[in-house]
């Protein structure tokens, strides 16, 4: 505990805030279209507050990276509490992000809160299972830039090509709305699940994809 | 002894400092990086399947080319958007594997890496430019093609990938962090994908944007499109161009007076083609537009087939036999004089508002006129089919579509008996794609309604023998197509036993 304590300030200073703030601008900007534009609707609303959960999404690729990766990996605070301790640190930014989000939607075509948040958070969720996948499986130590391209690429093969029997995009007003997202609660457990497995550091060195140095 | 003089060896220039063949080997090299990076390589996977999978049943077989050439604009902007990361990737590679240093020491200087990683694109942009052509060339292949497409349309995919190509480079070389040009390709996204349904924003300002939508799907003349094509394309070659030399001036070009006077040029030209795009419609072309809307014979060719005289639009002349077919299909089945009536079909359409909005087509009053429109395969030949029936049995146009009593049957039986899946062409000319109760029948004019009671029996005559049914309507011509005949007297005289409701129209 006193170690987590001692670890707090170092980690907050090297969290990529830069590139936090960057994300959460450009996700900003955009669900501040539905004030700007005067023939907004739910569907819109929806659509910009989708956008605007990927830009953040892309900015939490770059949470896990750590510059010091290969000298870190024999100190005795484990790599999933040091995870775990980054997450935490930018979960409070990232609640308050998306509550500001939300809020710049207009009253009257806000989607339902709680299913949208359930959307944002499994795309939050996996952008850093991604990330945590990345850095077990290559020696990458700052993996950020090819996971959002990873995440992104994702967004839109996904948007284009899922197969409508698993529709996980859908309107408002579409009847398999709740379906959709019982299958993003699947989306959100997975992510979890797959963060968990590639959370603790590998007790052998195994080099699943070609090592690439930072 | 003397000695031996030999000639002085001629002097060889051993340094060049012309570094532009590293920079076209360096241009290589990145060329093939790109093209392997997973993203660009998923997006040509999605591209050419997205080509295969539209080109199936494109326009039903019987593409217009200058709509053709509209359609392939779309794909590009996937793989753009895919070149956009990757090349923004490659150039901050040597920033995040820190050789930047070790690159100090070339021949080549920044500004000359810049243009390799811009040249790097090219290839990229020649393979979308081949997808086009071979999108293109599909539909134009087609026997049922006409028309023409146009270069300038065309262009806009491979000019939309080399713009996307070097604003990633320029991104990279004006904020050098691995996080931007992700986000910058989900604003790009957010507005061309998501933002294209909503509401297309009339004026200059809409031609801005690399892909211009249109509102409608008629398919009009090529010359009365007037979409400002060409200035378009010359628009995204100086915008793509005016971007790039922006990225080597700010990658460390600054000093170079043919870069500098190369940027003016080029944000001169995007100049042009902005102001030129944006000057709307010409008065020639909405001139030309009224012409063909209100004074179709003007414009027209016509020609003579089997007694019926078919005119049409220039570059729908080959089409004339399709109808052709079409109507003597129609006709062999008719009886008394409408067996043999001269028929004058002449091609419409409401050319006024180009491509931006739909107007449906007042039908015709000359008799024995019939309309059909530009399009043509697929639910358009028994649109047309019921059109000819309808005239051949109330005389002109206007009067089969207020049609509301027992010759309705006749009409539609006349249209689909012919057909080879006749049942199927009744499901798919009514608006609901049913085969039982009343329904809105889809014409290029005006559309027809059936009642529940004329379709039963309209769907029991298409399921009996066709010639038995034909004998009968040819013995009972007469009375079948007299005014004010009811659908149970129809069904009576054609031998079929339905409950039949009174004839009655909403």
């Amino acid at each position: 505990m006193r170690l987590t304590g001692a670890l707090l300030v170092p980690v907050l200073r090297t969290l990529p805030w830069r590139a936090l703030g960057a994300a959460g601008a450009v996700g900003l900007l955009i669900v501040s279209m539905a004030r700007l534009t005067d023939e907004a609707d739910e569907m819109l609303a929806l659509n910009l507050l989708r956008a605007a959960a990927l830009a953040f999404a892309l900015g939490l690729a770059f949470v896990l990276d750590d510059p010091a990766r290969h000298t870190t990996a024999a100190v005795p605070t484990r790599r999933p509490a040091r995870h775990a301790l980054r997450v935490a640190l930018v979960a409070p930014v990232t609640a308050a992000w998306w509550t500001a989000a939300l809020l710049l939607v207009p009253d009257g075509i806000r989607p339902p809160v709680g299913d949208v948040t359930l959307e944002a958070g499994a795309a939050f969720t996996l952008a850093l299972a991604a990330a945590s996948a990345a850095i077990r499986l290559t020696q990458a130590a700052e993996p950020g830039q090819a996971v959002a391209g990873a995440v992104l690429t994702t967004a839109v093969l996904g948007l284009l090509l899922w197969p409508g029997r698993w529709e996980l995009f859908v309107g408002t007003q579409d009847p398999k709305w709740a379906a959709a997202h019982d299958r993003w609660g699947m989306v959100l457990v997975g992510a979890v699940v797959v963060w968990g497995v590639c959370g603790p550091e590998p007790l052998r060195r195994r080099v699943f994809l070609k090592p690439t140095r930072a | 002894m003397s000695a031996v003089m030999e000639a002085a060896p001629t002097a060889t220039q051993t340094q060049s400092h012309n570094p532009w063949p590293a920079v076209f080997a360096l241009a290589r090299f990145e060329a093939r990086r790109l093209l392997t990076t997973i993203p660009v390589l998923l997006g040509f996977l999605v591209y050419a399947a997205w080509i295969v999978w539209r080109a199936q049943d494109y326009a039903d077989g019987y593409p217009a080319l200058q709509d053709a050439d509209r359609a392939t604009q779309g794909g590009p902007l996937l793989v753009g958007l895919a070149v956009l990361l990757a090349v923004n990737q490659a150039v901050l590679r040597s920033l995040r594997r820190d050789t930047e240093r070790h690159f100090t020491v070339l021949v080549m200087s920044t500004a000359h890496r810049t243009a390799a990683h811009l040249l790097s694109v090219v290839p990229a942009a020649l393979l979308t430019a081949v997808c086009v052509a071979g999108q293109f060339g599909w539909q134009a292949l087609k026997p049922g093609a006409l028309g023409h497409g146009s270069p300038g349309e065309l262009l806009v995919g491979p000019l939309t990938v080399l713009a996307f190509g070097a604003a990633g480079v320029l991104i990279a070389r004006v904020i050098r962090t691995p996080f931007t040009a992700p986000l910058v390709v989900v604003f790009f996204l957010f507005l061309f994908l998501l933002s294209t349904g909503a509401g297309i924003d009339e004026g200059w300002t809409r031609w801005l944007t690399p892909v211009i939508g249109v509102a409608s799907s008629n398919t009009l003349p090529s010359d009365l499109i007037g979409r400002p094509a060409a200035w378009h394309a010359l628009y995204l070659a100086a915008l793509g161009l005016t971007v790039a030399l922006l990225a080597v001036l700010v990658g460390g070009g600054l000093r170079a007076r043919s870069v500098q006077a190369g940027f003016v040029g080029a944000l001169a030209l995007t100049v042009l083609g902005a102001v030129a795009q944006g000057q709307g419609v010409s008065s020639e072309v909405t001139a030309a537009r009224e012409r063909a809307t209100l004074h179709p014979e003007q414009v027209q060719t016509c020609v003579e087939r089997d007694g019926s005289r078919y005119c049409a639009f220039p570059e729908w002349r080959g089409r004339t036999a399709d109808w052709a077919r079409a109507v003597a299909e129609v006709q062999s089945l008719a009886g008394g004089t409408a067996h043999d009536q001269s028929l004058l079909v002449r091609q419409r359409l409401d050319a006024r508002y180009g491509l931006d909005g739909d107007a449906a087509l007042d039908p015709a009053t000359t008799p024995h006129q019939v309309t059909v429109g530009t399009a043509w395969g697929g639910n358009r030949v028994p649109e047309f089919s019921a059109a000819v029936a309808g005239v051949l049995v109330t005389g002109d146009e206007k009067t089969a579509g207020e049609l509301c009593d027992g010759r309705m049957v006749t009409v539609m039986w006349l249209a689909l008996a012919g057909r080879s899946d006749p049942i199927g062409s009744l499901k798919n000319v009514r608006l609901d794609d049913s085969v039982s109760g009343s329904a809105i029948v889809l014409s290029q004019t005006n559309p027809l309604t059936m009642t529940a009671g004329q379709t039963t029996v309209v769907r029991k005559l298409l399921e009996q023998p066709r010639d038995g049914v034909a004998a009968k309507v040819r013995t009972n011509w007469t009375e079948l197509t007299s005014p004010k005949v009811t659908t149970a007297r129809v069904a009576e005289l054609l031998g079929v036993t339905a409950k039949v409701g009174a004839d009655k129209c909403d």
